[in-house]
């Protein structure tokens, strides 16, 4: 029972970084129809700009995360303008291979830039977590549930209570409309990307001292993400936000019970399960009302 | 001057022409009334007012001002709103949402005045009050109708463009939206209407067009238009029902 406990928290703790990174997929995808293959090098971008930052330059932690995600609103920004703005009136193909472009001119540019050697960031708390009962909450884990948790019900709170959430809903659910409304469709989606970046490199702060910050990372947690998506049900931001959690526990889970080297692949096994079984997702029949 | 002018309006879609060399003017406070069959070019003429077409020739003046190159978004603001084919009402929004987004076009607005003209909306279309809370997707063709003309309407816009309100919808349901179009013109606002059904089209208007195969064929007063044989064999219903009535 212990142990259960303790591979729950562990489980739903990676889970929230598939999350966030999840709904980067899934508000990208509402807003410009498109699936964004370099959702996962946001996170790699950042978790590098922290190396940069944090450990080469040794600037403050607080400052470094300031800079990294200023950063990333940037990068946002030039891939909205560079990668999908030129081909928006084109189908969904051409602008998936210019994202997957994109994916692979950013992993080698860091690759040239840095090298292929994995780096490490320290976690944000020097403490190394506490006890509580018999399950150890380890201090970086638990960052990255509350910080997943508060932009979470930021989200809700921002698409449901506001007007500019009113109007980026409006626009991922007919642009036509929207901008015979008077809603600016071009300012909305780059919104939505430079968010999405932000989202991505928040996630990659995040798990960065988790895992090795490396070049490989992005890929890593992008195919998880896009699993997780596509189990909560395509397009469903809460479906992203439970997918993701779940892959996080089935394979926190499968590596203690059933194979630490097969980690990785319970995600997929998971993916091809829903994929035949249930495609639309954990929540997909409101997507195909919506469409 | 008139509100809107359209000068040998061209439009095509590659290779097919839809619309060659229109010419027509609607003036303030009036309702005019595109007729035609399907493919005529009806509603391909609104979406080139609007900016969601790029004509290929001519011009489109509002109040004296050529509307060609600009994006929706800056034709809305003059104060051009398009209720386009289909409602085209956010089906995962609520409808008070989608009445409340009708108003984008016009900054600076206060969330207790954006409020205060929603609700003011339901008192012109009484029967969707009950459903403003409920989603775009739930709702029937009939009040998928009165929401896009409420939305449209949020605009407070000089000119609505009206495209097909009565298509698909059951006689009487036809009925109570030509009801609400001809209170919007009491109240003052210019309506360019767009209608297949050519009964309802004409009952609500004081002048009316003709379209055929991207052309403009025939134009003048509904008495005119319902004296011209031809047209009523053609667009208005037919010959043997015209004489069953008459």
């Amino acid at each position: 029972m212990d142990l259960i406990l303790q591979l729950l928290f562990t489980g739903i703790g990676i889970g929230s970084v598939y999350a966030l990174v999840a709904l980067g997929f899934v508000l990208i995808f509402r807003a410009a129809n498109v699936v964004n293959f370099a959702q996962g090098e946001f996170s790699m971008v950042a978790a590098f700009l922290m190396v940069v930052f944090a450990v080469d330059l040794g600037w403050p932690y607080w400052l470094s995360i300031l800079l990294t995600l200023g950063g990333m609103a940037l990068l946002g920004a030039l891939f909205n303008l560079g990668v999908y703005y030129p081909l928006r009136h084109r189908t969904y193909l051409p602008v998936i291979i210019s994202t997957i472009g994109a994916s692979i001119f950013l992993a080698n540019t860091t690759l040239a830039l840095y090298g292929p050697q994995p780096q490490v960031l320290p976690p944000v708390f020097e403490g190394q977590g506490f006890l509580v009962g018999p399950v150890f909450l380890d201090s970086q884990y638990l960052l990255i549930i509350a910080v997943t948790a508060a932009l979470v019900a930021f989200q809700y709170w921002f698409f449901e209570h506001t007007l500019v959430g009113k109007k980026l809903q409006a626009t991922s659910q007919d642009k036509e409309m929207a901008a015979l409304l008077g809603i600016p469709v071009a300012g909305m989606i780059m919104l939505t990307f430079v968010y999405s970046a932000v989202l991505g490199g928040i996630a990659g702060i995040l798990v960065a001292p988790v895992l090795f910050v490396s070049i490989q990372m992005g890929a890593t947690i992008a195919l998880k993400a896009f699993a997780a998506t596509i189990i909560g049900g395509f397009g469903d931001v809460a479906g992203a936000i439970v997918g993701g959690l779940a892959l996080g526990v089935i394979e926190t889970f499968g590596a203690a019970y059933v194979s630490v080297p097969y980690k990785d692949a319970f995600a997929f096994i998971v993916l091809v399960i829903f994929l035949v079984l249930r495609p639309q997702g954990l929540f997909g029949e409101r997507v195909a009302e919506k469409a | 001057m008139p509100l809107l002018e359209i000068r040998d309006l061209s439009v095509r879609y590659g290779e097919i022409e839809a619309v060659r060399g229109v010419s027509f003017a609607v003036e303030p406070g009036e309702v005019v009334t595109l007729l035609g069959s399907n493919g005529a070019g009806k509603s391909t003429t609104l979406k080139a007012i609007s900016g969601l077409v790029r004509p290929a020739g001519g011009d489109i003046l509002f109040e004296g001002q050529s509307l060609l190159g600009l994006k929706p978004e800056a034709i809305v603001r003059r104060g051009l709103a398009h209720v386009p084919e289909g409602r085209r009402v956010f089906p995962g929004l609520t409808v008070r949402e989608n009445i409340a987004l009708g108003a984008s076009n016009r900054s600076g607005l206060s969330k207790r005045v954006l409020r205060d003209e929603v609700e003011g909306m339901f008192e012109l279309f009484p029967d969707i009050r009950r459903f403003g809370d409920a989603l775009g997707w739930t709702l029937s063709g009939g009040q998928l109708q009165m929401v896009a003309l409420a939305r449209g309407l949020m605009a407070k816009p000089r000119i609505l463009l009206l495209d097909e309100p009565s298509l698909g919808l059951a006689p009487v349901i036809v009925q109570a939206v030509f009801a609400i179009i001809a209170e919007v013109r009491r109240r003052g606002t210019t309506v360019l209407l767009v209608e297949q059904n050519a009964r309802m089209g004409l009952s609500v208007a004081d002048r009316g067009y003709v379209l055929e195969t991207g052309r403009l064929v025939l134009s003048g007063a509904p008495e005119t238009l319902w004296a011209d044989d031809d047209i009523r064999a053609a667009y208005l219903g037919g010959r043997a029902k015209v004489a069953a009535e008459g």
